[in-house]
């Protein structure tokens, strides 16, 4: 059976494309395509790189968000886009406008426990999430046109967009971090906090908002700085991912009671996942609710398979019942 | 109107968020969202404790909300000198109870963190998130005066 768009089977890199995804400029990026991106996150799941690596990775891979043109985006956002792909991209992107956000406010307390080679490198992360804030701060500003003085004031004109698919995920890190703030070598409130913020928010959601956003942009030819700019995010995304599933293996390494954690936080996210108050028409961007039900769980799967996180029936029948909520859809 | 943190106030709040929130506020959202909460609320059976830090130097005052079965069974008010139990403790500033009763999105007070929860689980507190959500809404709505 042909999977889908959404669950394109992880193909073997070619020398190639690695390299081109991993030295690709933020002028050059244009050219790459998403798929590769997300294979590029997969590739180095089974054996993950060092957090030192991931710290040399960034500084070769950093780039600048105000280098980026909105011009034509603005263009096609007013005249080539209908309402209903405007309506659909706005609430799906929402999402993240507010989740890099919150991942740049919630981050420092996890970067204050674990080791200083882990310390080091997530300095480097916090800064990936301030420049993404950046990066839709400027999408919203220039090409949506929200009203705003201020970075707030732009959050604040678009969060009558996010979905709970949104609020629940990331109100959750949100009280972890609280949670963590008490004690932030208290490994098994890491492990929860982890669960949540590399392997779902980071791992699922926002791979999944890549993939459904930048495939319309690449399809359609439209939003070339949004293309640029995310493509570039989702390759910050790939060291993300791969600090965290480094980190949660390496927990439960140490010992494997903290397993149980992993579980009892994914019960929590599965169980609130169907749950969303509006429907989102993700046909307008090409894609149907089943593609991204598909998108979802594979994403989640392919983390939990490759890093060796096996898991009790109950949780393989809630992921087998992923809902594509992911923005009402 | 009934003074924020007071009996008479508990009790509206009691019975408003028992009735759950009124048929325009349902209209305007997806019926299975709702059925997700009927889902939740119909075992729920844990207690909320909201408080706010500072009532206007009256110290930390709480309004406890007790739920059996998926109906809200009781409401009471902690004073500063009360003893405080309840499955999951919530705190907000004076500044934050005002911004709900003025009618801000509590899924953003929650999302970031402006009312905090001081005790409980939270892993399990967000199983129910939801409902937290839409009750924290109908509270909002309870005509309330601010000290």
């Amino acid at each position: 059976m042909f999977p889908g768009k959404g669950v394109r089977p992880m193909a073997e890199m070619s020398r190639e494309k690695i390299a081109a995804v991993e030295e690709s400029a933020l002028d050059q990026i244009h050219d790459i395509d998403i798929d590769d991106v997300i294979d590029y996150v997969h590739k180095d799941l089974k054996r993950l790189p060092g957090y030192m690596d991931l710290y040399r990775r960034y500084l070769r891979q950093r780039w600048d968000v105000y280098d980026l043109d909105f011009a034509q985006d603005a263009r096609d956002w007013t005249e080539r886009m209908t309402q209903e792909e405007r309506d659909a991209f706005v609430a799906i992107s929402s999402g993240f406008h507010h989740g890099e956000r919150q991942v740049e406010v919630e981050l420092p307390v996890f970067m204050l426990g674990g080791s200083e080679e882990s310390r080091i490198y997530m300095s480097s992360q916090i800064e990936d999430e301030a420049r993404h804030t950046v990066f839709f701060d400027r999408f919203y500003r220039e090409v949506v046109g929200l009203p705003g003085e201020s970075v707030q004031e732009v959050l604040d004109a678009s969060f009558e967009h996010v979905s709970e698919t949104f609020v629940g995920p990331f109100g959750l890190l949100a009280y972890q971090a609280d949670e963590l703030r008490a004690d932030p070598d208290d490994l098994a409130a890491r492990v929860r906090y982890g669960t949540t913020y590399f392997l779902w928010i980071e791992g699922v959601l926002a791979l999944s908002v890549m993939k459904i956003t930048l495939s319309y942009c690449r399809d359609r030819g439209f939003l070339p700085g949004y293309y640029a700019g995310f493509t570039a995010t989702c390759r910050d995304e790939a060291r993300h991912v791969q600090f965290g599933m480094r980190f949660l293996r390496e927990a439960v390494q140490s010992d494997p009671r903290l397993l149980s954690q992993i579980h009892e936080t994914l019960r929590t996210i599965l169980a609130i996942n169907g749950a969303t108050s509006r429907r989102v028409m993700l046909e307008a961007l090409g894609w149907s609710a089943e593609e991204v039900r598909r998108l979802m769980i594979r994403q989640l799967t392919m983390k939990l398979t490759d890093v060796g996180i096996g898991l009790p029936p109950d949780l393989q029948r809630m992921i087998a019942g992923i809902q594509p909520e992911l923005a009402g859809g | 109107m009934t003074g924020l943190f007071t009996s008479e106030w508990a009790e509206q709040v009691r019975a408003a968020v028992d009735q759950g929130p009124a048929e325009d506020v349902r209209a305007g959202k997806l019926p299975s969202y709702w059925q997700w909460i009927e889902n939740v609320r119909a075992v729920y059976s844990s207690s909320w404790a909201l408080g706010v830090r500072d009532l206007a130097g009256a110290g930390p005052h709480y309004l406890r909300l007790g739920w059996k079965d998926g109906i809200c069974a009781e409401a009471s008010i902690t004073g500063p000198d009360d003893p405080l139990q309840a499955t999951y403790v919530l705190a907000a500033d004076l500044a934050t109870w005002r911004d709900l009763l003025g009618g801000e999105d509590p899924g953003r007070i929650v999302m970031y963190r402006r009312l905090r929860l001081e005790e409980g689980d939270v892993v399990r507190f967000f199983r129910g998130i939801y409902f937290f959500v839409e009750s924290i809404a109908v509270i909002g709505r309870v005509p309330a005066r601010l000290p």
